[in-house]
Order: C-alpha cells, then sequence, then structure tokens
C-alpha cells in the first residue's frame, strides 16, 4: 500500500515538473502570439498599475491587422526578399566549398591536414566582433581600389556568411563522409571514374542528407545573424533580423505589429529545422562532444 | 579558410597598432604607427574609454558566471527528468528545444515585450502578487543585465539539455542495474555513476559555453537597445567605439584583446585537464 501510494507520488511529482518546464519554455510564444493578433491601440493604452486596462492574454479585440499590414509601417516584405536572398546564396555557397574541402580532408592524405583541421575547430573560437573591423575595412578598401560595392550588397552579405558558415559546414561534412567506406570511392575510380567524377557521381548522392544538413545550417545562421548585418547591410539589403528592431523606435512602438513580424521571421527556421532535426542535432551533439 | 579568417585576423591586429578612423580608412598604409598607444588607452581608468572598457568586461564574466551554471543545473536536471520512458517524450523534447531553435532577433525582442514597464507581464504579476508597489523599469540601469540574464538562461539552457541528454544515453543501464541490487538509492546512482560518467561531456559543453560567453552580444543589444549604458559587454561597446564614434583602431585593440583572453581562458582549461589525464 504504501509501496504503490510512493509510486502515485513520484508519477505526479514527475508530470507537475514537466508541466512547469513547458510552462516555462512556451509562456514567451503564447504572449507573442497573443500581442500579435491586439491592436497597437490596446497594447499603447494597457497599464499593469489599472486593474481595468491590465495587459490580457486574450485579446480584447482580436485583429489579423498586424499580419495582413505587416509590410505598412515597416518594409518587412522587402527584408523577407533581402534575407531569402542572402540565406539561400550562403547555403548554396557553403555547401559547395564546404563539400570540396569536406572531400579533400577525408579523401587525401597532406601534411599539414591535422593542422588545417585544427586551425579550422580554433577559428570557431573568436568572437565575431574581432571580424567586424577588418570585414569593414576590407569591404572599404574594394569599393575604393577596385570600384566593386561591397557593402549593402547581397554578393558582400553572402560572402561573410560563408565564411562564417564554412569552418562548422566543413568538419560536419568531413565527418559525415568519413562514415561513408573509402571501398565505394575506389569501386567508382576502378569503373572508370575520375577523382572528382567519383565524388559528383557516388559520393554527392550518397552525402545527400549531410549536405542538406550542412545547408539548412548555413540558411539558419545567415537569417538569424545580427551583428554584422548592423554593419555591412543598409537601405537595400537590411536583414529580418534587423527588421524587427524598426518596430521600436523613439516616437512609437508597434509591438503588435512586432509580434506578427516575429512569427513570420521564425516560421521558415521552424520548418527547416523539423525538416532535418535528425541531422542537425546529430551534427550538434558530435561538434559539441568531439570538441 | 586562411583567406577569409586568419587574415582578417591579423589585420585587425595590425590595425590595433595604428591610429585609424573612418575618415583616414582608405589610406590605411600611411597612417600613423601609434605603438601600444591604443592599447594604454582601452584599459587605462583614468580615461572615460577605458573605464567602460573594464566595466564591460567584468559585466561579461558576471553574465557568464551567473549564466552558464544556471543553464547547466536547469539542462541537467530536465535532462535526469526527460531520460525516463513516458508517453509523449518525442514531443516534449521537440517542445523544449524551441527556445535554442528560435531566432535570436525573435526570442529576444518578444523577451523585450515581456520586460516593458507599463505594458509587461512581469510587472502584472509582481504587482498582482504585491512584491513590488509600482512598475518597475527593467531594461534600464543596474537591472538591466539581470534581465538579460534571463531572457539569456531561457534562450540557452536548451542546449545544455540536449548535449547532457546525449550523453545520458551513452550510459549503459548494465551500471544502474549492478549498482540497484548492490541496494544504492537513487541520489547515490547519481552521485556515483551519472555525474561522474557526464564529466567529459561537462567539460566540453561548459568550456563552449564559457568561449562562446565572451561572444555575447545579440541578447544585450536587442533587449537595451545600441547603447546599454551601464551593461554594455564588449561587443556592443566595440560596436559602439568603432562605428558610433568612429574609434577604429580603438575597436580593433580592444577587440584583439578579447580575442586572446578567450585564447588564454581555453589554453589554462585544455592544459588543466591534460595534467589530470595523466595523473
Amino acid at each position: 500500500m504504501k509501496k504503490a501510494l510512493k509510486k502515485v507520488f513520484s508519477k505526479l511529482f514527475f508530470y507537475v515538473a514537466l508541466f512547469i518546464v513547458l510552462a516555462v519554455v512556451l509562456i514567451p510564444y503564447l504572449w507573442m502570439v497573443s500581442g500579435s493578433f491586439k491592436t497597437t491601440l490596446e497594447i499603447q493604452s494597457a497599464d499593469v498599475t489599472k486593474p481595468e486596462l491590465s495587459p490580457s492574454w486574450i485579446p480584447r479585440k482580436f485583429t489579423w491587422e498586424n499580419y495582413l499590414r505587416v509590410n505598412r509601417t515597416v518594409r518587412m516584405l522587402d527584408y523577407f526578399r533581402n534575407s531569402l536572398i542572402i540565406s539561400i546564396g550562403t547555403m548554396i555557397f557553403s555547401v559547395i566549398i564546404s563539400l570540396f574541402a569536406a572531400y579533400g580532408l577525408s579523401r587525401f592524405n597532406f601534411s599539414w591536414k591535422h593542422g588545417y583541421t585544427l586551425l579550422t575547430l580554433s577559428t570557431q573560437m573568436f568572437p565575431g566582433i574581432s571580424f567586424l573591423i577588418p570585414y569593414f575595412m576590407m569591404f572599404v578598401l574594394i569599393r575604393y581600389y577596385l570600384g566593386i560595392p561591397m557593402q549593402n550588397t547581397y554578393w558582400g552579405m553572402i560572402f561573410t556568411y560563408t565564411s562564417f558558415a564554412l569552418p562548422f559546414s566543413v568538419l560536419m561534412l568531413r565527418n559525415f563522409l568519413d562514415s561513408i567506406p573509402r571501398e565505394i570511392d575506389e569501386q567508382a575510380q576502378i569503373d572508370g571514374c575520375t577523382p572528382f567524377g567519383a565524388l559528383m557521381r557516388v559520393i554527392l548522392p550518397l552525402s545527400k542528407p549531410g549536405i542538406a544538413a550542412v545547408g539548412i545550417y548555413s540558411f539558419i545562421m545567415a537569417w538569424n545573424e545580427v551583428l554584422f548585418a548592423t554593419v555591412l547591410t543598409g537601405r537595400e539589403t537590411k536583414t529580418v533580423a534587423l527588421g524587427l528592431l524598426e518596430y521600436i523606435t523613439a516616437q512609437q512602438a508597434r509591438w503588435s505589429g512586432m509580434m506578427a513580424a516575429c512569427i513570420l521571421v521564425s516560421i521558415p527556421v521552424l520548418i527547416l529545422f523539423s525538416f532535418m532535426q535528425k541531422y542537425i542535432i546529430e551534427g550538434l551533439v558530435a561538434g559539441a562532444t568531439k570538441g | 579558410m586562411l583567406f577569409v579568417h586568419i587574415i582578417p585576423i591579423l589585420w585587425g591586429v595590425y590595425i590595433a597598432f595604428i591610429d585609424l578612423d573612418i575618415y583616414t580608412i582608405t589610406q590605411w598604409m600611411k597612417a600613423p604607427f601609434v605603438g601600444l598607444q591604443n592599447f594604454f588607452t582601452v584599459f587605462s581608468p583614468a580615461t572615460d574609454t577605458g573605464i567602460r572598457y573594464l566595466r564591460s568586461i567584468w559585466n561579461v564574466v558576471y553574465f557568464g558566471l551567473v549564466t552558464i551554471p544556471a543553464g547547466y543545473v536547469i539542462g541537467l536536471l530536465v535532462a535526469l527528468l526527460l531520460n525516463r520512458e513516458f508517453s509523449g517524450r518525442t514531443i516534449v523534447r521537440g517542445l523544449i528545444l524551441l527556445p535554442y531553435i528560435t531566432p535570436d532577433s525573435v526570442a529576444y525582442n518578444v523577451w523585450r515585450f515581456i520586460f516593458q514597464a507599463r505594458i509587461g507581464i512581469v510587472n502584472k504579476y509582481l504587482l498582482a502578487l504585491g512584491l513590488i508597489k509600482e512598475p518597475v523599469l527593467w531594461l534600464v540601469g543596474d537591472r538591466a543585465i539581470y534581465t538579460v540574464m534571463i531572457a539569456s538562461i531561457w534562450k540557452g539552457w536548451p542546449f545544455a539539455c540536449l548535449i547532457l541528454l546525449a550523453g545520458l544515453q551513452n550510459i549503459s543501464r548494465e551500471l544502474y542495474e549492478a549498482a540497484k541490487i548492490d541496494g544504492a538509492s537513487s541520489f547515490q546512482l547519481f552521485r556515483f555513476i551519472t555525474f561522474p560518467l557526464l564529466r567529459p561531456v561537462s567539460a566540453t559543453l561548459l568550456l563552449l559555453s564559457a568561449i562562446w560567453n565572451f561572444h555575447a552580444f545579440n541578447q544585450f543589444y536587442i533587449l537595451l537597445g545600441t547603447d546599454p549604458g551601464k551593461a554594455h559587454v564588449p561587443s556592443t561597446f566595440i560596436l559602439q567605439e568603432a562605428f558610433t564614434n568612429f574609434h577604429l583602431s580603438r575597436g580593433a585593440a580592444m577587440s584583439v584583446f578579447l580575442t586572446v583572453l578567450i585564447f588564454l581562458m581555453t589554453a589554462i582549461v585544455i592544459y588543466a585537464r591534460r595534467g589530470r589525464e595523466r595523473e
């Protein structure tokens, strides 16, 4: 009897704890969703000191306006297009470059291979801010000497983000390629493929999941980045991460519009992540535990 | 890799030793070499920049001392909770990962909304519970850094949880069964099996968190705006010095110091760990 009671209690405790964890995780999302359906007037007139105006979870007046007019005060649709171009560009370049680099690291032996791998790992340690000033100068000088505009251009941002996505992408793809037996590409070469042909015809199809994971990682990285975007983008190339900040200015705060935009900004990331969850998590866990 | 990472870093080091601002940038090769002068400026407690930079370093250290252990402990507790079998486990695991995968810009803007003085829910409930008498301004002054800590812990613990959960699943069940037969209590199981076997994973996790802590930027910039005032961290302060006040070389000097700090810290940790493994 006593033992059964103890079991019930432990089960109860377990579910209560689980509930608390989930509540803490989900409350900000609920508040975001709730805010996105309120009118600007309702949020601006809210006042925690007055019970009748206290901010509520259920909107007093439910509205779709914030979603329908997401482009009205802030040019959010333009920022979406910019972010899509920059993120997809980053994805393509980082996949192509990291595939070749990873293939080289995985299949060929050269004397400074170990050093190169260590160097790649160590670049993860540099704080982003230490690249900001050199990159900014590089952009200014390229424009000055070569006449190619880099700041506030798509290729400038794609170049920047590709370079940041590469270390993780290379190491992750290398791990993936290491798991494909060498015999397979040897076989392909016996059948008359060049090393390059073997890569394209045999290794490429086999490493699709790894390539997808690296591509999605690069996309998400570029979609979320804030620091470099503040300095290196301008009116024409501003990304969604910065666009969100525009809802709050010194003159006015459009929280409801921002919450609606927040939800729209999260959607691509959530879709991509759930799509490739298994591989991204494996990559992260491997990256963090093998160090 | 060499071209896009190492050369810019070396160039950044060079910029730290010359006197360069946004107007002379195209003539950077002719800029006067000033030796360590920039470093003296950014560390001297006698200059305004020096005071503020030193404070920003202290802030990021303090920030890490709070958020890293908190994130680790919460992550470990939840990982232990989720390590058992129950229906709906996959869904719960997916849900707790949400903060980790939500873009920083989204998450911290939502937290900024939550912490608003008159329209936020934090003040609403604190007032209702009678813990405060009037709305608190969370995002300015001395309190700001604690607000950022709360939002960061919320955003960061799922990663610790994910890594620790992976670590837990590598521990063989037979160990527990053997210990149970010997009459070990569940606390003893944790103390003598789980915790020691999680040590390698934990060490890597804490080292990574410590490195990333010095990169902290998004949470401060988004929650507190372009000028976090007393709650500056190196990244936000360097951004302000280099691109609002146009002291590029000072910014570079501060970046170089930050990088050296991270490397030293990592080297010490790795060296200490090797020493212990040899024993």
